[in-house]
């Protein structure tokens, strides 16, 4: 198993003629923490929604698993995998949205056992135990019976994450997870990822939070422009950075 | 501020004077309504009427109900209109489900990426909402006129899976269901796209992320909360479905407004019998609204923190907040924190 959990060749990808990345490589490996900063438009987002194939790379190699995102290879030939194929590779890949984007007409309970039952069949007496397990690991085992629109930003991402989990990914992509919350409800967030970071999850962060970058990631890429311009170990990229660019954008966060 | 001994001061409250006028000229309009509504009139055939009153013999003209409500209570659940009203029911069912099942497709393929599909979608809207209900209804009617036999095949090579004579498939009531099932698909479909765009982007993207279909993502998640828009105005459609149904009697149905134009149109008592036609039409549509406020509620799940109240919460609070209004006297004692 030491093929990495994602890896990323000269990706490119352009939205109507504006070229977002411009042949990003990258490395995750398995059960390490990498996080991607950079300022807004730089490309974070769109890398990471290219992993899980929200988005459409449009040259380059991306691999999740050791397999190819939206392709197969077969005889020298690339083949687009159909709708089911995409399905169940998104399945293994959970995903935390900076709105969170719960599900507003179902409770706490039933956003996080929508998936189990209706994508990878379990039982719903078995969704519900696992779905309360979460819960509790996010410490909302009280709020099963809530609506999201009852909820706190804080609590509500938790939920989020609780809901990713329950698919028990192999990979968490985690999009500004905390860019949308009261900076108050920062902290509850940050310290489930933590958790999951403990537990040997692999996760890509997309974020603003150096210190968490600092305290938790193993690996940081720094994006501006569609391309990696400096990476490495947090600690030593975010106190003394080699280029300009990214010594200009830490002064402006920090 | 002068206080009282005890700490309260006396609150006057605001006096809404042009309201107070109008509501003196709604009670006026209301009183007036409910007179013409059970007053009495002359008959017109000169007729009197004599009674012995105190051994004095005392005559008046007949009279007769304004609205002649005897004759109304006479016709009101005959089995002719009964049997109008269940084909009107049915008539509006089956043409809402048609519409309401096609529209949705048409729906789905108007927000398809394929162009071909959306353009199919938009024109068939073009043709139904630009051609006149009545139109459609005649021509549905007459359809045999253009094809004799109903033929599913593959155009231009001569292959043909089934054929059906026009005739025996498309009687009076299926031609107005189709017609007005049609009808109905071209306004639902943009009802229900509405309310498929009004669901935010994220929420389609967060169940692609947890690996549903397209199929699924559509049914669990877009769906649902594309219901809390798409309601209020199907609602408006069931209810004009069900007058527009009326249509039908010009292809000979015999639907409500068709059993009681037979009705009258042999003994002339035409008021009274659209009188029927209309109370029944009153109470479907108060059946529907009724049933559309609980459906409403229903999808309205998740959007609000608190539901709003049932209609009998309702009128209770209102009861009970007009009793308080005169058990507290004017100008209430008000305590007042020091």
């Amino acid at each position: 198993m030491n093929t990495p959990m994602v890896e990323a060749r000269g990706v490119h990808k352009s939205y109507a003629g504006i070229e977002v990345l411009k042949g990003v490589d990258l490395t995750v490996t398995r059960g390490e923490v990498t996080c991607l900063i950079g300022p807004s438009g730089s490309g974070k987002s769109t890398l990471l929604r290219c992993i899980n194939h929200l988005e459409k790379h449009d040259a380059g190699e991306l691999r999740v698993d050791g397999g190819l995102v939206g392709y197969e290879a077969r005889g020298g030939k690339l083949y687009e995998l159909n709708d089911k194929q995409i399905c169940a590779e998104r399945a293994q890949i959970g995903m935390v949205f900076q709105r969170f984007n719960l599900f507003q007409h179902l409770t706490v309970l039933e956003n996080v056992t929508v998936g189990q039952v209706k994508v990878k069949g379990s039982s719903v007496e078995a969704a519900n135990a696992k779905a309360r397990e979460l819960l509790t690991r996010v410490g909302l085992e009280s709020k099963e019976k809530n609506y999201p629109s009852q909820l706190s930003g804080g609590q509500q991402q938790r939920v989020a994450i609780a809901r990713a989990l329950a698919m028990e990914p192999k990979l968490m992509l985690f999009d500004e997870p905390t860019s949308a919350l009261d900076p108050e409800l920062v902290g509850e967030v940050l310290d489930v990822m933590k958790d999951l970071a403990r537990s040997g999850m692999t996760m890509i962060v997309v974020t603003h939070e150096m210190n968490f970058a600092k305290e938790v990631a193993n690996t940081v890429y720094f994006l501006d422009g569609g391309v990696i311009e400096e990476s490495g170990d947090p600690r030593v990229v975010l106190t003394t950075p080699s280029s300009e660019r990214l010594k200009s954008f830490l002064s402006k966060v920090l | 501020m002068a206080m009282d001994g005890d700490g309260t001061v006396k609150v006057v409250p605001v006096r809404h004077y042009s309201r107070w006028a109008g509501v003196a000229c709604a009670l006026i309009f209301i009183a007036m309504l409910v007179h013409t509504l059970l007053s009495r009139v002359p008959d017109t055939t000169g007729q009197m009427v004599c009674h012995v009153v105190n051994g004095a013999r005392k005559c008046q003209p007949a009279e007769h109900w304004r609205f002649y409500w005897n004759v109304v209570g006479q016709y009101f659940t005959t089995s002719e209109v009964l049997h109008g009203l269940l084909l009107t029911l049915e008539l509006t069912a089956l043409a809402m489900i048609i519409g309401i099942v096609l529209g949705l497709v048409l729906a789905v393929m108007r927000l398809s990426h394929s162009r071909l599909l959306s353009s199919t979608a938009w024109s068939y809207t073009w043709f139904f909402r630009g051609t006149p209900v009545l139109v459609q209804l005649t021509f549905w009617y007459f359809i045999h006129a253009l094809y004799s036999n109903l033929t599913i095949g593959l155009p231009f090579v001569n292959v043909t899976f089934v054929t059906i004579n026009t005739n025996s498939i498309f009687t009076n009531f299926i031609a107005a269901m189709v017609a007005l099932g049609t009808n109905e698909a071209a306004y639902f479909s943009e009802i229900a796209r509405s309310g498929l765009i009004a669901v935010d982007e994220g929420q389609t993207e967060a169940a692609s992320s947890l690996g549903m279909t397209r199929g699924q993502t559509l049914r669990l998640v877009v769906l649902p909360q594309a219901m809390r828009v798409i309601l209020p105005p199907t609602g408006n459609e069931v209810i004009s479905m069900l007058k527009t149904s009326s249509l039908a009697m010009t292809i000979s149905v015999v639907e409500l407004f068709g059993a009681t134009s037979n009705i009258s149109a042999g003994n002339y008592e035409i008021m009274p019998l659209l009188i029927v036609a209309s109370l029944w039409y009153l109470i479907v549509t108060t059946v529907l609204s009724i049933g559309q406020y609980y459906l409403e509620r229903h999808y309205a799940k998740g959007a609000l923190r608190t539901p709003p109240p049932t209609p009998i919460q309702r009128i209770r609070s209102d009861v009970r907040g007009i009793l308080s209004k005169f058990r507290t006297k004017r100008g209430v004692q008000v305590a007042v924190a020091p």
